[in-house]
């Protein structure tokens, strides 16, 4: 009778804790929005390439080389896959003139700098079609509760409850090289909240926020070059 | 040292030399131990030299039609940078010598149609040069997170550049700032940051200093009348 009674306890026991850990895995949700502004027609064929580079002129912040990655592998595969060159590899090919201090930052900059022919020369090779700016980054806010963890003779283990807040903000500015023009912008702003629970052990509930605005700007780019 | 000694003497009149043998390995064992943590204590004491070490991309610009010697000088190869720590002991030593020597063996020969590494500045006339370059650091600021609050590592430089003829007269002079950084990772070492801050700060260097070398107002005026000749 015992027994029974101590396993039906650990089976409500267990039930109220999954119910627990699904309510908090529905709240680490995230929400996503992304915005489009067209500026001219769009297309590209399976012999163009698209290079991604990340804005870094900024003193206060700098977009993250992993989040442009992110996006560069999301748009070269699937359905409809794109040529992505790798950044630091097109960088390091257009050595000087894709530095932090000495890339351009307007549609019209670029126009003066495919007037060198060096330039040119190395755009035909890779054959760029379009050039995407990334610019932005995640900031964590709202950040509540705590945790404590204790160790001694016999076990240890954690307890208490944190919260927090993150808000992903990125602007993709489409830039087509063979008139040197802008296309179009995207922007795409993430936010979700992540817990940690911790009961003996902590259980991290992380909003994958960055990740999602990663994904949902690199679909819409590559509909967007593709002139969808 | 003295709980041996007694030891040792009552091992001597009891079991002989087994005892003895035995205190003599522990105190060894002992002193090996003393040496191994008062080691460990200096090691975690001294400065930690920073190396830095990285490679630069070779500029895609036209190269000028002169050749220039390049001498590098005493505040250059020599030079290393020591960060105090907030008690004022040796934290790091900052050398990048090797590296600025490497940037520039990268960047001149894309900038110029010939370049020759002079090992003096008297040998400048003899070798042909149109044109011997000097690069000098005048300063090196270094950018630690503890420090600074910040997640990153910053390397800030300020340089003095001196063109002369091949006969010593002057050409131009002026000065460049180059600014990297590098972001602090759980996963890596204060090294790690802090050469890849100084890599970045080369490479801003690098970039500026081709790309703005010909708009010097007094390198422009020395081009202009070197190449209408």
């Amino acid at each position: 009778m015992i027994i029974k009674a101590q396993h039906s306890m650990l089976s409500a026991w267990f039930k109220s804790m999954t119910s627990l850990g699904l309510l908090l895995l529905l709240q680490a949700c995230t929400t996503t929005t992304i915005d489009e502004f067209r500026q001219g027609a769009t297309g590209i064929t399976s012999e163009d390439s698209v290079v991604i580079l990340g804005r870094r002129q900024g003193a206060a912040y700098e977009t993250r080389a992993q989040f442009v990655e992110c996006v560069g592998e999301r748009m070269a595969r699937g359905a409809n896959a794109i040529n992505v060159i790798p950044e630091q590899q097109f960088v390091d090919a257009m050595f000087p003139w894709f530095e932090p201090r000495t890339a351009p930052l307007r549609s019209e900059d670029l126009q003066a700098l495919m007037a060198q022919p060096m330039v040119t020369e190395i755009m035909s090779g890779f054959g760029v079609r379009y050039i995407v700016w990334l610019d932005g980054q995640t900031e964590t806010t709202s950040r509540m509760g705590s945790i404590s963890c204790a160790v001694g003779p016999g076990g240890g283990g954690c307890f208490g409850f944190g919260s927090w807040e993150d808000d992903s903000s990125f602007e993709a500015r489409v830039w087509d090289v063979s008139s040197a023009t802008a296309v179009g912008t995207i922007s795409a702003d993430a936010t979700g909240q992540s817990y940690m629970p911790a009961v003996f052990v902590p259980i991290p509930l992380i909003a994958r926020v960055e990740a999602n605005a990663c994904s949902s700007l690199a679909d819409q780019l590559k509909q967007f070059v593709q002139g969808g | 040292m003295s709980n041996c000694t007694v030891t040792s003497k009552r091992a001597a009149t009891t079991n002989g030399g087994t005892m003895m043998k035995r205190c003599f390995q522990s105190g060894d064992l002992r002193r090996a131990l003393l040496s191994l943590l008062i080691l460990l204590c200096l090691a975690s004491c001294a400065a930690r030299t920073v190396n830095v070490q990285g490679s630069y991309p070779r500029p895609n610009i036209p190269a000028i039609p002169l050749v220039l010697g390049v001498y590098y000088g005493e505040g250059l190869s020599d030079f290393v940078y020591t960060e105090l720590s907030d008690r004022g002991e040796e934290e790091y030593l900052v050398s990048s010598g090797d590296t600025h020597e490497v940037l520039f063996n990268t960047v001149l020969p894309a900038m110029f149609e010939r370049v020759v590494v002079l090992d003096s500045m008297e040998e400048a006339a003899a070798r042909g040069v149109d044109a011997v370059f000097v690069p000098r650091i005048n300063e090196f600021q270094l950018g630690m997170p503890q420090k600074t609050r910040l997640d990153s590592y910053e390397v800030w430089v300020r340089y003095n550049m001196r063109l002369t003829g091949a006969d010593g007269s002057y050409i131009a002079d002026w000065v460049m700032t180059a600014y990297g950084k590098a972001t602090a990772s759980s996963f890596s070492t204060a090294e790690r940051g802090i050469n890849d801050a100084a890599v970045a700060a080369l490479r801003d260097l690098a970039s500026n200093f081709s790309l703005g070398f010909t708009g010097v107002p007094d390198v422009r005026d020395w081009l202009q009348r070197r190449l209408s000749q």
